[in-house]
């Protein structure tokens, strides 16, 4: 009798126990360091108290996209299922299709996906879906843009230009009147670095033209010359700082902030930066706009922003879905744009006032981001990059012309483009 | 259970028992050493097409290395490595040798000297390569500052290709110095000081004393210095990749650099186990120089 109780009531306490922690699930979420693993960590404290079945682990990797890649495909290549989330660059959903390292999400979301997509920017819901399939989820969005000294061009009663002519003309009226040899008047990444695959593309969409046409090559146009042309036409008037070939993106922000540049070309976390950090020199002086185009032509900004992938070996991709899936939501969006300042991937994040009351750019940011175009799409996008980077540095750099440098560059991106 | 062993063991020849006892080492060496270079020539057999990896690993014979051959910027990297030794390795010998002679001296507090000989040395090899690049930046930098105040122009250290070899030659020296002197100086502490009183007896200037007893009593140092820094330089990556990245363009790219990009970069595991196999190839070809002499030298000196 005795014994019977203390077994009854043991399988009671047990089968209460059980649940509660036989069924916790453990998600590792991946992300880089310069992504605000910090609010990573909120956003993901608020999941666990929504779902108290599930803990999530924030780890946090390299602080470059090369970086983080570099270590994801180590860990990938091996099918290590350690990683259940991944942050991944919008650059590289259609090699981590190829690869086979993301989970395609349709079948998880089912209706829910035709539902889903229209509800992101256009940009956004094309650049993670590859060959009709839905490898990761937009979790928050980026763009450059072209930042400038709002008091420098009052002072010389300039307006925002639009065109690339109309800035160096400003820049060089700005230039010449302050008389400062550390002024600068137009800064862009020039290291051989994966900004300046965008330092290529930007006046090259600008001219009207894109380095692909139905999936084939299409640099033997008179466009393709227009970005190293252009930028040999700055280099010439001293708009480009003489070392543009040595600079790399946060770099042009440190000079920026020290009241150093005129205009610039950089990220969204840019304007942050030079509006708030303790050491700027140029608080409430900063405009920002869209970047310019040539005569006759139109904008385009080079696409940025980090995605959400569901590893392929992940152990709990039910779970891990499950949260990807709320971490690209408009709530998430919101409390990401009021905590880091992220840019949503929603349009209606973009109007929400208390979003607006954090970041009164926003406003401005939006229409930018629409003209957001994205870098080619290849499965083989490390070489692409490296094609056009290498070689726009090199030029910068002055050791090759337009010529050489636009010739070695087809000759590396051809075999990749067969 | 005691007595089972010995008792076998006397039955081993005197061979076997030495086989026996060499079977751990030489399992070791298979697992650490053997398998992972068999592993990287099996690799560079093979290729992956990255524009369709599902298709999976193709055996492709010697393709990679036919494509090494005809592949420009393995040349030019090749070359820029060979830069890197043919200056830096003579380099840091001639440095290194100064300062294990200067820290040989007798000093009444030895470890400050020998704790800055040992620095350098100690230096992650990109802590090195930060450093020296923020050396040498642009705007800056404390080397345009000087120049700056000799009234010469600032220079583009880092995006020119010359003065980025000659920026990244003298980090390299900086800090492979370090790593020669140490080896120099034990020695230099080898070298009895008795044939100095005799040379001092016979009157040896000191210039002689250096050429007649250091010299040649330092030479077995000064091969394994060599041996090690010229393996080192082939493999130079650390810090061309943090001062420069490699460029302007490619200009300044190693072989070792060229082989991380390939394969961590572009994930061309073929083509990349391809050149580092190849980069094994010169390192043994430039080894076995040195083993060739120093063995010579030593029948010679036995004889």
């Amino acid at each position: 009798m005795k014994v019977a109780k203390i077994v009854i009531t043991t399988a009671i306490a047990l089968s209460l126990a059980v649940p509660a922690w036989a069924q916790q699930t453990t998600l590792r979420i991946f992300t880089g360091g310069q992504q605000r693993p910090d609010v990573m960590r909120k956003i993901a404290d608020e999941y666990q108290k929504k779902n108290p079945n599930v803990k999530v682990e924030v780890e946090v990797g390299g602080a470059t996209s090369e970086a983080q890649q570099q270590y994801l495909s180590t860990v990938l290549s091996a099918k290590d299922p350690v990683l259940d989330v991944i942050l991944i660059d919008v650059i590289r959903p259609a090699q981590w299709a190829a690869q086979g390292w993301a989970e395609p999400l349709d079948s998880y979301l089912g209706a829910d996906k035709a539902k889903l997509l229209p509800t992101y920017l256009k940009a956004y819901a094309e650049a993670n879906q590859v060959n009709g399939k839905l490898v990761a989820l937009p979790y928050f969005a980026d763009a450059q843009f072209l930042y400038y000294r709002k008091d420098l061009l009052e002072k010389y009663k300039q307006p925002v230009p639009k065109t690339w002519d109309e800035m160096m003309e400003t820049a060089k009226i700005i230039t010449d009147g302050e008389k400062n040899p550390q002024l600068q008047g137009f800064s862009t990444a020039g290291a051989p670095i994966e900004g300046t695959v965008c330092t290529y593309l930007v006046p090259l969409w600008g001219a009207g033209s894109d380095m692909t046409k139905d999936g084939k090559l299409n640099l033997d146009t008179p466009e393709a010359r227009q970005p190293f042309q252009l930028y040999g036409r700055m280099k010439q008037a001293g708009v480009l700082p003489k070392n543009v070939a040595e600079i790399p993106t946060d770099r042009i922000r440190v000079d920026f902030q020290a009241g150093n540049v005129v205009f610039a070309q950089n990220w969204g976390y840019f304007w942050n930066r030079v509006e708030n950090d303790a050491d700027t020199k140029v608080k409430g002086k900063v405009g920002v706009t869209i970047l310019p185009h040539d005569k006759g032509g139109k904008s385009a900004t080079c696409i940025g922003g980090w995605q959400l992938a569901v590893s392929a070996f992940s152990k709990n991709k039910a779970e891990a879905v499950k949260f990807a899936r709320w971490l690209s939501s408009p709530e998430v969006s919101k409390m990401q744009a009021i905590m880091a300042s992220h840019l949503p991937v929603f349009p209606s994040v973009y109007k929400d006032p208390e979003v607006l009351k954090a970041n009164p750019w926003f406003a401005d940011a939006l229409p930018v981001v629409e003209t957001a175009k994205s870098r080619p799409v290849s499965a083989q996008y490390p070489q692409v990059s490296d094609a056009i980077r290498s070689n726009m540095n090199a030029y910068l750099a002055g050791t090759k012309t337009t010529d050489v440098a636009l010739n070695d560059m087809k000759n590396r991106l051809k075999p990749l483009y067969k | 259970m005691r007595d089972a062993p010995v008792a076998r063991g006397k039955d081993l020849s005197e061979r076997a028992l030495g086989t026996l006892l060499l079977l751990p080492a030489g399992l070791l060496l298979a697992v650490i050493v053997v398998y992972p270079i068999a592993t990287l020539f099996w690799g560079s057999l093979h290729s992956v097409d990255n524009a369709n990896p599902a298709a999976g690993d193709q055996f492709v014979g010697f393709e990679n290395y036919l494509r090494a051959f005809e592949d420009d910027r393995f040349w030019h990297s090749l070359a820029q490595t060979v830069v890197y030794v043919v200056v830096t390795v003579p380099g840091a010998l001639v440095i290194g040798l100064g300062l294990a002679l200067l820290a040989n001296r007798p000093f009444r507090v030895k470890w400050p000297v020998r704790l800055g000989l040992l620095l350098p040395w100690a230096l992650p090899l990109v802590f090195a390569g930060l450093i020296f690049r923020w050396f040498f930046e642009y705007q800056t930098g404390v080397v345009n500052d000087w120049l700056g105040r000799l009234g010469i122009a600032p220079l583009n250290w880092l995006s020119d290709p010359t003065l980025a070899t000659i920026a990244i030659c003298i980090a390299i020296m900086w800090k492979a110095s370090s790593f020669m002197a140490l080896m120099l100086l034990a020695g230099l502490q080898t070298i009895p000081k008795s044939l100095y009183e005799a040379a001092e007896v016979d009157g040896a200037t000191a210039w002689q004393q250096f050429v007649e007893i250091t010299l040649p009593m330092l030479r077995p140092a000064i091969f394994v210095a060599l041996t090690f820094r010229t393996i080192t330089a082939i493999q130079t990556f650390d810090i061309p990749y943090a001062m420069t990245g490699g460029g302007p363009g490619d200009a300044t790219e190693t072989l070792a650099m060229y082989i991380h990009k390939t394969t961590l970069d572009f994930l061309d595991f073929g083509y990349g186990s391809a050149l580092a196999a190849l980069m094994f190839v010169f390192s043994m070809v430039a080894t076995s120089g040195y083993l060739k002499y120093t063995r010579r030298n030593a029948g010679r000196n036995g004889g």
